[in-house]
This record gives C-alpha cells, structure tokens and sequence, in this order.
C-alpha cells in the first residue's frame, strides 16, 4: 500500500521565500519597488521615460524583457541605471531573476526600484516579485475592456494607469466603461489617466509615487 | 503559459522532501489550485507528464483540486462565491478572499 504524505506547502515557497527576503533588504534600505505590469506595446517604457525625467527621487530600473536591451539602453538614455533581464522566451520575471539584477544596484543611492515586466498581462500578475505594489499599465489602443478579460492582474494592482490617453480625440475610447470595470474589481486601486506623449496626467502620477516614497521612508 | 515554471516548483520541493525523507517512488501527487490563478489543468497536467521524466515521480498520477474564488466581509462577516469585490450584502469593500488563491501541493503518496 502506498503511504501518503501531507505536505501542505505552497507550490512557489522557494520563489516566495526570495520575495521575502528582497522585501526585507527594501524595507530596511527604505526603497520602494514598483512592478509595472502591462501589454506588450502599453507604454510602460514610454511611462517610465517620462517619469524619470520629470521626478526629483532616485531612481533604477530593472527591464525584463524575453530579449535585447534595447528597453534599458532607453531607459540609460535618460541618465537612470537600468539592468537589463532577458528570460530567453520566459513569458514573466521571477525573484530569484530581480535579486539577481539588484545585485548590480547600489542600494544606498536609491528611493525607487521599477521594475518594468515582460509584456504580458496574464502571467506577471502570478509573481511576487518582493514589490511594494503592482501597477498595471494598459493603454488606450488596447480598447477599453481589458479590465474584465484579465481581471486577475487588474484585481491584484495597486493602481491603474491607463496611458496613451491623447489617442482618445482620434481612435475614440469608452471612459465609463473602462474605469466602471476596473472600480468594480478593485475599489481601493488608485487609478491614473496619462499621456507620456504630451505629458498629462505624469506629474500626477510623479506625485503620486513621491508620496509612496515618503511613506516608505517613515 | 506559466504553468511549466509551476510544475518545476512542484518537483523540485517534492524532490528535496523526498529526498531528505528518503522516500520511495512517488505514485501520486494531490495539488490544490484556485481558480484565480491562472492555471490551466490540462497544460499542468502535460507539463508534469514532460518534467517529471527521470525524476522519483516519473510516472505518477497528478490530482489537482480546483477550489472556487469565495469572499468574504469583515464588517458584516457575510460571505459570497464569485468575483464582486465589494460585499453584496451590505456593499462595503473591506473584504477578504477565502478561497481560490491557493497554490498548494497538498500531500504525495510514496511506495513502502
């Protein structure tokens, strides 16, 4: 007869176990880690451009894409240390990836990790990175009902940012619709409209995550 | 498309107990999975059939428990199947997910 062992234990313990150990080493550094979770083509890179070149905090960026650098190349264009992570056809970063990238960070100089994901809204949503929060990025050209169609990541973020928002007057967009479907999956998200193209909206969203910063510094 | 990265996890924790324990061969293995994450059966299945080649659970028989998303209030402590995020008795959103998060390997069984 076959003897059954219980084992009770979570399939990504060791996984898990990493996110731990990066949200420790973060909390006690006082950095605040963002994961920016969105399509391919949603504008995170874009988003993250901007960003940096309008916030007073510090900051690096850690890219994973499933290959090239040439999102971190971007993003050292701006000034900003970015660690390149290829997952050679791997659909998602994992911690054991972004410690091994934060290795190459100096820690004492920073306020902000951003972490950029693959593009892809289903998968990244499953891991934790050891972040702070999960943003998810979704864009105008997108149409207005991805909140429903993967709700999984837009039910786990932290904030919605929806980009690309000087598209609308052109390609046409259902507000209601889309920020109807992210408020009923998630009420407490805080939810962003912007336009790293033209710049609205991104002071907003600089604010928004200066107060994160200082939240974190207490 | 994240399930192989799951069944690697699966065998490789199974694999260390097994080892430390010093099991025999591994006949079946029970996971636990909630519907919210992600998971397709079929493909956990393939990909088990296709990791676990070579390894002491060559072979054996993957069962894997789907469990419901269910929610729960902390204010009124009512509780609901389904995705609504806010409580549909008394509306509010301070509530809890109960089940379908779980991403558990529940227990093996192992030849005498």
């Amino acid at each position: 007869m076959p003897r059954r062992i219980s084992i009770r234990q979570s399939v990504m313990a060791a996984d898990e176990k990493i996110a731990g150990l990066l949200r420790r080493k973060l909390s006690e550094k006082k950095i605040l880690m963002l994961n920016l979770i969105g399509s391919p083509g949603a504008g995170k890179t874009a988003l993250l451009e901007a960003t940096l070149k309008g916030a007073r905090f510090r900051s690096a960026v850690i890219e994973g894409d499933i290959a090239t650098s040439r999102d971190a190349d971007r993003i050292a264009r701006t000034g900003t240390r970015a660690v390149q992570i290829n997952t050679r056809g791997g659909c998602h970063l994992e911690s054991h990836l972004v410690q091994k990238a934060m290795e190459e960070l100096d820690l004492d100089g920073l306020d902000v990790i951003f972490i950029e994901n693959v593009g892809n809204l289903v998968c990244p949503a499953e891991f934790d990175l050891g972040e702070d929060m999960k943003v998810a990025v979704s864009s105008v050209p997108e149409g207005p009902d991805k909140p429903l169609k993967y709700p999984h990541l837009f039910s786990r973020a932290g904030a919605v940012l929806l980009t690309k928002v000087d598209l609308v007057r052109h390609i046409g967009f259902d507000r209601g619709l889309f920020w109807g479907d992210v408020e009923g999956l998630n009420p407490l998200a805080r939810k962003l409209e912007v336009s790293s193209l033209d710049g609205s909206g991104i002071q907003e969203w600089i604010d928004l995550v200066e107060k994160w910063v200082g939240e974190k510094r207490k | 498309m994240h399930e192989f990265s799951l069944i690697e996890a699966v065998i490789d924790s199974i694999e260390e107990r097994s080892r430390e324990g010093s099991w025999g061969r591994i006949t079946k293995v029970t996971l636990k999975i909630g519907e919210m994450r992600q998971v397709i059966p079929e493909i956990l299945q393939f990909s088990f059939s296709v990791a676990s080649k070579g390894s002491s659970m060559e072979g054996a028989e993957l069962v894997i428990i789907e469990l419901a998303l269910e929610k729960r209030c902390r204010s009124c402590g009512n509780s609901w199947k389904g995705s609504a995020s806010r409580c549909t008795s008394c509306g509010c959103d301070d509530t809890e997910t109960v089940s379908g998060m779980e991403l558990e390997i529940e227990s093996v069984e192992v030849e005498e």
